[in-house]
């Protein structure tokens, strides 16, 4: 039997030679200067670095919502630098997965509705069945009984939950979090990870800005940034 | 992907109301704006038309197509309308359904030991048709009697009531030129101020009597007045031309005659009417526009306070044009339900009073419409500068917007 060829892992995301630069008050700030980074299909990044390093510019440039910068970015083998936020919104919306550190749930939706909708923006399937989908995913968030509630109305725990839930739901190929823990207890905290966890383990490809070694030192990898470098 | 567009609108429009509902009483206030101009034209426009139903009512009362001759007693030798005219005319001119030539006198009655002034009119049965007479009580005199030359009256309300302080008993006499006059009926006029349009021959204190009695017993040999009604309102213009012709050939000239019809009045009362109501709408229209920009106001404070939700939406998906049909949604759904507000307060509002005061209150459909219309275009024209500032954002910015 002839031995089965490892197959080459897969290159999720590519960012080469990546500059970023600010104007603040007339003067030019270098916010990114030259990143290079490659993440393979299922890996676990803690990306760390003190304020003002440049690290929510790299996971805005990541998550296509910055699209104002030089180099190149690579997404699932797509070039996607240069192109403008409007037409990158699709593929923000299947193959990105934010959660933020406040959660940033619609405060005039329902839990159901708020995790339905990337589903609804997609525009691929009927809005019924986006909301059915959302169901199952909090469900499996163990927010069943949480789903006609307002993110006012439950634990900010239960809304970082439902936050993930609505990242899930176009199954995208990257998760993109912001100190998803950054809001939370310390017992919250390590629910919120706990799931994380349970996404790398079954195939997430995850990246995650924390200010926590013990977050960090969950993760497969970590990236530092500091002065808008990348230090390994 | 085009398969759950109706779907799809559905939901932006459940966004655009949860955006909305987000804040009930700023969208209140605003749609307040709204519906007090909407209103302000619908109820304009009712009551611009009441307005001009009553004038044209007050016209056609004293008479539809009527056309009048007169001889105004005017310049020197001043001539009247003689009763061989009236033959003359009655062969003559074509287009005429209908003539009531009328004498008038005035003699002293003597009521309850005081005088009284009291004008009586000979008028032959038509008379009551063409000018609209309303018998209040018994009847108008008969051809029968007008052509015996009877001896009967009908009195005005206000003769019935000084004389018998009230409906006259069924026995009733008057005296005139020392003869008996059996009273048979008590009639007004159709329209009570008719004579806000032009003089009227009928006096607070007026017997009617047979038009050959009066002639016989005050030996009158000129007319008061001849009343002609036209076949048709388009018959009107010929009836004028065609008296003037014979009153000239019989006369020596049209001097001291004026003959008229009501058109000219009729034509003017509506031109009047409609100018003042296009005045009122334009100025109620204002209202209209300022109840816009008040949408443009909240729509721009909306956005601002909304930045952090338009930067999620963006963040997790949507296209700037999502983002820019359910803001413009929003502000046509603020004017749409402050037009159908002022709609029912503007359209409710005069029927209301119109039901109270038992008077027809029309409400134009027109008006209605229009006033709808009218609301949408503002909504989407105030909406759009918001929306578009909504969908324009920079994503980052609007983020970390605090």
């Amino acid at each position: 039997m002839p031995a089965a060829t490892p197959s080459r892992p897969r290159i999720e995301l590519e960012l080469h030679d990546v500059y970023k630069t600010f104007e603040m008050g007339g003067e030019p700030i270098s916010a990114l200067r030259g990143v290079d980074l490659q993440v393979i299909e299922g890996e676990f990044i803690a990306i760390m670095g003190p304020s003002g390093s440049g690290k929510s510019t790299l996971l805005h440039i990541l998550g296509l919502v910055d699209s104002e910068y030089q180099g190149t970015y690579d997404l699932g083998g797509e070039r996607v630098s240069g192109r403008s936020t409007d037409e990158l919104a699709p593929i923000r919306n299947q193959e990105i997965g934010f959660v933020f550190q406040a959660f940033f749930l619609l405060p005039h939706l329902s839990i159901l509705e708020n995790a339905a909708l990337p589903a609804l923006y997609a525009r691929d399937r009927a809005p019924d069945e986006c909301l059915a989908e959302a169901r199952t995913r909090l469900e499996q968030m163990g927010l069943g009984h949480r789903l006609d509630h307002k993110p006012h109305e439950i634990s900010i725990g239960q809304r970082q939950r439902a936050a993930i839930a609505r990242a899930l739901i176009n199954d995208p190929r990257v998760i993109l979090a912001d100190e998803p823990t950054g809001a939370l207890d310390s017992k919250t905290s390590q629910e919120i990870l706990e799931i994380f966890n349970d996404l790398h383990r079954q195939g997430a490809t995850i990246l995650m800005v924390t200010h926590d070694q013990e977050v960090a030192a969950a993760a497969e990898r970590n990236v530092y940034v500091r002065d808008g470098q990348i230090h390994v | 992907m085009a398969r759950y567009t109706s779907d799809w609108h559905r939901l932006l429009l459940r966004f655009a109301w949860d955006g909305l509902s987000g804040q009930r009483g700023r969208s209140a206030l605003t749609m307040l704006g709204m519906a007090i101009g909407t209103a302000s034209v619908v109820a304009v426009v009712s009551i611009g038309l009441v307005g001009r139903g009553y004038v044209v009512g007050l016209i056609e009362g004293v008479g539809a197509n009527l056309v009048l001759a007169y001889g105004t007693g005017e310049g020197v030798n001043p001539e009247e309308v003689d009763f061989d005219d009236v033959e003359v005319i009655r062969e003559q001119v074509d287009g005429i359904s209908a003539l009531a030539p009328v004498l008038s006198t005035s003699r002293t009655l003597s009521i309850g030991g005081q005088p009284w002034p009291v004008t009586v009119l000979g008028v032959t049965p038509d008379y009551a048709d063409v000018r609209n007479i309303v018998v209040t009580e018994g009847r108008f005199v008969t051809a029968r009697e007008d052509a015996n030359a009877d001896k009967v009256a009908v009195l005005s309300p206000e003769l019935a009531l000084r004389m018998f302080g009230g409906d006259p008993p069924p026995d009733a006499t008057i005296r005139l030129f020392d003869l008996r006059f059996r009273v048979v009926g008590v009639v007004r006029e159709g329209v009570q101020s008719a004579s806000a349009v032009g003089s009227s021959e009928i006096s607070d204190l007026t017997a009617i009597v047979p038009f050959s009695t009066l002639r016989n017993v005050a030996g009158l040999r000129f007319l008061d007045v001849l009343y002609m009604r036209a076949e048709s309102p388009q018959a009107v213009a010929g009836v004028v031309a065609g008296v003037k012709r014979v009153l000239a050939a019989r006369h020596r000239s049209l001097g001291s005659f004026r003959i008229e019809s009501l058109q000219r009045y009729l034509s003017l009362a509506r031109q009047v009417s409609d100018a003042i109501t296009l005045v009122l709408i334009a100025i109620a229209g204002v209202s209209l526009v300022v109840g816009g920009i008040g949408i443009m106001n909240i729509m721009l404070v909306t956005v601002t306070e909304r930045t952090r939700d338009i930067g999620i939406r963006l963040a997790l998906g949507a296209r700037r044009r999502d983002i820019l049909t359910q803001f413009l949604l929003e502000a046509p759904i603020l004017s749409l339900a402050g037009g159908l507000l002022g709609v029912l307060v503007g359209a409710g509002g005069p029927l209301y009073v119109g039901i109270l005061y038992d008077v027809p209150v029309p409400v134009s459909p027109a008006s209605v419409a229009v006033a709808f219309g009218v609301s949408l275009a503002v909504g989407i024209f105030f909406g759009l500068y918001p929306a578009r500032k909504a969908a324009n954002m920079n994503i980052v910015d609007s983020l970390v917007y605090e």
